[in-house]
């Protein structure tokens, strides 16, 4: 389990991890954390030529209060974010995702552009990005875009970035202070990717869903919106909602896959049984 | 009890002493196999098969040879040119020998992880850079995967009539037959395990290092340096003073290193081919497909039961799984079934147990090998309980055996003697609070959450004594200084044996525990013995250790009696100093006799050998029993399927301890890979003979979040050897499992179903509910 050979370089800012990047061309990769690349590496799943480590980019670690939301730099360190007293205020759900993103050593050392940028179906960092409508901020040498974490993820590690772009921050939009919130992750052990994982806000006013934000994790080859449930609440007022039907509406985009861990029937049947429980709580706190 | 009264003042044995060894291996200063260098030394990475069963059509090393830092590339026909002989001497059974394919495939490949070429580099990553330059062409064949297969297809080894290894029975037994026919109650299942991985956190590795004269030392991570050289010296038809097998430091061993498998011996055949030395440090995916497995084995069970619970008859048939190139299969087959009757009056017993090689990794002896007696009549004993609407403590309590009962002939003819487990099922008991556990189940049934309490019973065999293993030695020296040094037999994979020998022996000769040092670990050192394995490193050296201590203690008597003009029954020894009952003007010291005897002879009784020095091989009995009873009790998410242990209770009689501390380590590793194997660990393969758990993302080992807090309670009936010691090594990881299966069962009585396919993964449990 030794790496295959490759050249190491060392960006000290955003703008010099994005110039090398532009040169390495195709068979380059971005070390920040390393929690998925190295052991990778290890295991020749994948062997770049040019490894390009943004550890020394203290530019792009960071989380600032835009007005509009939170920006995460993304070499953040999952810790910091974890213990960050903006996230802590304005979004509590990332901070309790966070939680359950490996373990406390290796978040001390993984980052939350890492975690973004690698798209692992399972992962929760993802999920929440897309439940919230957050957008990841990539940068080449030809400029800088925004892309909305939904059209972000396109199949399992393979997302949106383009080969010469480097993940900068991602951006998380405000939701109302009083914004309800489930986070809920089934897991075969503490630390360990979601077999059923599920994000859910809602901006409720008075008893009228404003606006609800749906995903789920492990669930699917990326992290799967439930769109077609967060419009059945849009407007709709909780009282008339069945959770039971709800839980079906959320599910019928996912098609959850078969592994090791569980089968498709396990993830489906329990995201059912998760689904419908937490929104009942919500339901009852609305009511009372 | 001892043989001999103590003639010394402290107390070392029963102590929670901090273990010698601990500073330095928690700063870092561990000497494992990686961390040994030799000069000139080269790497070597396998070329491994990946497919489970084919033919070799084509092998091509040019490219790899070429690589610039590549010394050698050898395939079979290299490595057969030294002759190396098949089989394992140390294990082998009369007419049961190892199947040969060479250390390297030769023709064809027989499990995904078959070595077919070995690479030497001057680093192991550009032996890797060369591994993915061998080109090989595989015809694959259908695969024999799972025992089913194994008795219908053709013979993994193609050699060989069939895949059966051995098979072995009781013989016939009519009567047996009229019984289940009349009993009053008759339960029947069958229980599958399965397959685990040993997974100590240092894999296996070695450093072989020929020199010019012939012969070769070798640094091995190994749980026994003397029958790893024993087995290499036959193997390569060396003189047994050529070989030096040193082991320093070992992370852990569970039976896997046991003994040197085919790609040990190929990297020391490339060592002595090449004529330089050669690291080979296991990696963990190697460590995963081909470093051997445990546990992919089945029990179907009947019992009877008369009116009134009493057990009347077991039939009980064994299957188990050997893989392609199995060791050490009779710590499984040939235990198992003895072993079932357990602590129990079983009057009538038929047995049957059968081996099968497969088209996967071979079966390596794991922690409690026979682990399935326990498991499936602890399990099925919950089962028959339900079914009969009896209560499984109550059960259990018709048909155990107690302390008063003892001596006590088996239904498989073993002699029970020494032990408690009607006594250690009762602490246990006691300890849980049963009726107030009943009182919360019910309370929490009722918010729709579900708590189960589970009991197993439990005999450990440990320090079996046989063959190769049937004594173990201890040279115990008084040094000229007065500073005690001990050579032992023993091997620590990890188990403190420095420490708890060194207790032994500072209380026997009447020392400070800091004056004693013990060594071990090196072939050619220490007199033949047989290291780490089958629990018996308290037992046997710890009376090689008492034996050879004892004659020591009685030379210092003599010495300093005949020096102080005393009988050498008034000498007392305490912490080092010398004393003389009835002459309170004498006071002299161990190092004082020391000196005497090494550079004093005129001071010596005038027939007395200089020296101050002893050694002893103690045979132990062929088996010293220990017992135990686990309880647990679990709460089982019936929506998400997943369990949480909430309480462990560990009731041990393992006669004296030696030093609790480590008994305790012993017995929470074992119960943590007993949790690992019901609700984790799986090294599962799919119908094309590929393992699906090749990183420890997906073989999931339990966590120090995963595992409960261990309530240890012992109990101790001394065994009848010098010390009153028990082996403890292997009993937690075989009785954990039923323990925390009828737990999970007894949760989950409502829904009326069995749990007895492992593991009982969140899916296992939801999918069963649903049905």
């Amino acid at each position: 389990m030794k790496a295959a050979p490759f050249d190491y370089l060392e960006a000290g800012s955003a703008d010099e991890a994005v110039c090398l990047l532009g040169e390495a061309g195709s068979d380059a990769a971005v070390l920040a954390g390393g929690q998925t690349l190295m052991p990778l590496l290890a295991l020749r799943m994948t062997s770049p030529t040019v490894l390009i480590d943004i550890n020394p980019a203290d530019d792009m670690a960071g989380i600032t209060h835009t007005g509009h939301g939170l920006r995460i730099g993304a070499r953040t360190r999952q810790a910091d974010a974890l213990h960050d007293p903006f996230v802590a205020r304005h979004l509590p759900i990332l901070g309790e995702a966070l939680g359950h993103v490996g373990h406390y050593q290796t978040r001390a050392r993984g980052t939350v552009g890492g975690s973004i940028a690698l798209g692992e179906p399972a992962a929760e960092q993802p999920a929440v990005a897309v439940a919230l409508g957050a957008s990841i901020e990539l940068r080449s040498t030809r400029g800088t875009r925004q892309v909305p974490a939904r059209e972000f993820y396109l199949a399992p590690y393979a997302t949106a970035r383009a080969e010469d772009e480097v993940v900068i921050a991602i951006h998380f939009p405000a939701w109302p202070a009083a914004s309800r919130a489930v986070f809920q992750e089934v897991a075969r052990r503490r630390g360990d990717f979601a077999l059923v994982g599920l994000v859910m806000l809602l901006d409720v006013q008075d008893t009228r869903v404003e606006r609800a934000g749906i995903a789920w994790f492990g669930m699917g080859p990326t992290p799967v919106a439930a769109t077609t449930a967060e419009q059945a609440l849009t407007g709709a007022t909780i009282a008339d909602i069945d959770p039971r039907e709800l839980a079906q509406l959320a599910l019928a985009q996912v098609e959850p896959p078969e592994d090791l861990h569980a089968s498709a029937h396990y993830r489906r049947t329990v995201a059912a049984r998760i689904f419908e429980r937490r929104f009942r709580t919500l339901t009852e706190k609305v009511a009372a | 009890m001892s043989e001999h009264p103590i003639a010394t003042g402290a107390r070392f044995v029963g102590k929670r002493i901090q273990r010698k060894e601990d500073r330095r291996l928690l700063t870092g200063r561990g000497t494992y196999i990686d961390d040994v260098v030799v000069a000139g030394m080269l790497h070597a990475a396998f070329v491994r098969s990946n497919v489970a069963r084919g033919q070799i059509l084509r092998l091509d090393i040019a490219q790899a040879r070429a690589l610039p830092g590549v010394f050698a590339v050898y395939i079979a026909a290299d490595l057969d040119q030294l002759g190396c002989q098949p089989g394992n001497p140390v294990f082998d059974m009369p007419g049961c020998p190892s199947p040969d394919n060479g250390l390297l495939a030769r023709t064809d490949v027989r499990f995904v992880g078959d070595p077919v070429a070995i690479v030497l580099a001057t680093t192991r990553a550009i032996a890797e850079d060369a591994v993915a330059l061998v080109e090989v062409d595989y015809r694959a064949e259908a695969p024999v995967i799972g025992i089913a297969a194994a008795q219908t297809m053709p013979p993994v080894h193609p050699h060989l009539p069939d895949n059966l290894v051995n098979a072995m029975d009781s013989g016939r037994d009519d009567e047996i037959d009229a019984i289940f026919a009349s009993a009053a109650h008759v339960v029947e299942d069958t229980i599958r395990n399965c397959r685990q991985a040993h997974m100590p956190m240092e894999t296996r590795g070695l450093v072989a290092a020929p020199d010019g004269t012939g012969e070769l030392t070798v640094h091995a991570a190994c749980q026994s340096p003397h029958l790893s050289a024993l087995h290499i010296a036959t193997a390569f038809n060396m003189n047994q003073h050529q070989v030096r097998v040193i082991g320093k430091d070992v992370g852990g061993g569970f039976g896997l290193k046991m003994s040197p498998q085919r790609d040990d011996m190929a990297v020391i055949a490339a060592a002595i081919l090449a004529g330089r030395p050669v690291k080979w440090i296991e990696d963990r995916l190697e460590n995963l497909i081909a470093g051997g497995q445990s546990r992919e084995d089945q029990m179907s069970v009947r019992l009877a039961f008369d009116a009134d619970h009493r057990l009347l008859a077991a039939d009980v048939e064994y299957d188990c799984d050997f893989g392609a190139y199995p060791y050490a299969t009779q710590s499984s087959a040939s235990l198992v079934t003895p072993m079932f009757p357990g602590p129990y009056r079983l009057p009538r017993y038929r047995w049957k147990a059968k081996g099968w090689y497969t088209n996967t990794s071979g079966l390596v002896p794991y922690r409690g090998p026979w682990m399935l007696e326990m498991f499936a009549r602890e399990a099925m004993f919950d089962v028959a309980a339900r079914e009969m609407g009896a209560d499984s403590i109550e059960l259990r309590r018709k048909n155990i055996i107690g302390k008063p009962d003892q001596p006590f002939q088996t239904a498989a003819g073993f002699v029970l003697a020494d032990i408690s487990p009607r006594e250690t099922m009762e602490l246990a008991v006691s300890a849980i609070d049963v009726p107030a556990f009943r009182r919360d189940q019910a309370h929490a049934r009722e918010q729709g959450r579900y708590l189960g309490l589970g009991l197993a019973n439990g005999i450990e065999p440990t320090t079996v004594s046989f063959g190769y293993f049937a004594s173990d030695m201890a040279h115990v020296r008084i040094e000229a200084n007065g500073r005690v040094t001990a050579m032992t037999t023993t091997f620590s994979q990890g188990h403190g044996t420095v420490t708890s020998l060194a207790q032994v022996i500072a209380e026997r000769l009447g020392v400070p525990f800091e004056d004693v040092t013990v060594v071990e670990g090196d072939s050619s050192q220490i007199g033949f013995g047989s290291g780490a394995g089958g629990s018996r490193q308290a037992v046997a050296g710890g009376g090689a250790a008492i034996k050879a201590s004892d004659l020591l203690r009685e030379k210092i008597q003599r010495i300093a009696a005949h020096a102080y003009n005393a009988s050498p029954e008034a000498v007392r020894i305490e912490n080092g100093v010398i004393t003389i009952e009835g002459a309170p003007e004498v006071r002299s010291s161990v190092a004082e006799i020391a000196q005497i005897a090494y550079v004093a002879p005129d001071r010596l009784p005038h027939d007395m050998e200089m020296g101050l020095e002893s050694q002893y091989r103690y045979r132990p009995p062929p088996m010293v029993l220990a017992n135990a009873t686990h309880a647990c009790i679990c709460e089982v998410d019936v929506e998400t399927g997943k369990v949480s242990i909430l309480r462990w209770v560990a009731g041990s009689d393992c006669g004296e301890l030696i030093n609790p501390a480590i008994v305790e380590g012993q017995i929470a590793g074992g119960v943590v890979q007993g949790i690992g194997g019901v609700l984790f660990e799986h090294l599962r393969y799919d119908e094309d003979g590929q393992p699906l758990a090749v990183t420890l993302k997906d073989y999931l080992l339990p966590t120090g979040l995963d595992v409960p807090r261990i309530e240890y309670q012992h109990m101790c009936t001394p065994s009848s050897t010098p010390g009153g010691f028990k082996g403890v090594g292997e009993g937690g990881a075989m009785i954990s499992p039923p323990t925390l299966v009828n737990a999970i069962a007894d949760a989950l009585a409502p829904f009326g179903k069995r749990w007895l396919n492992m593991p009982l993964s969140p899916d296992r449990i939801v999918c069963a509910l649903e049905q």
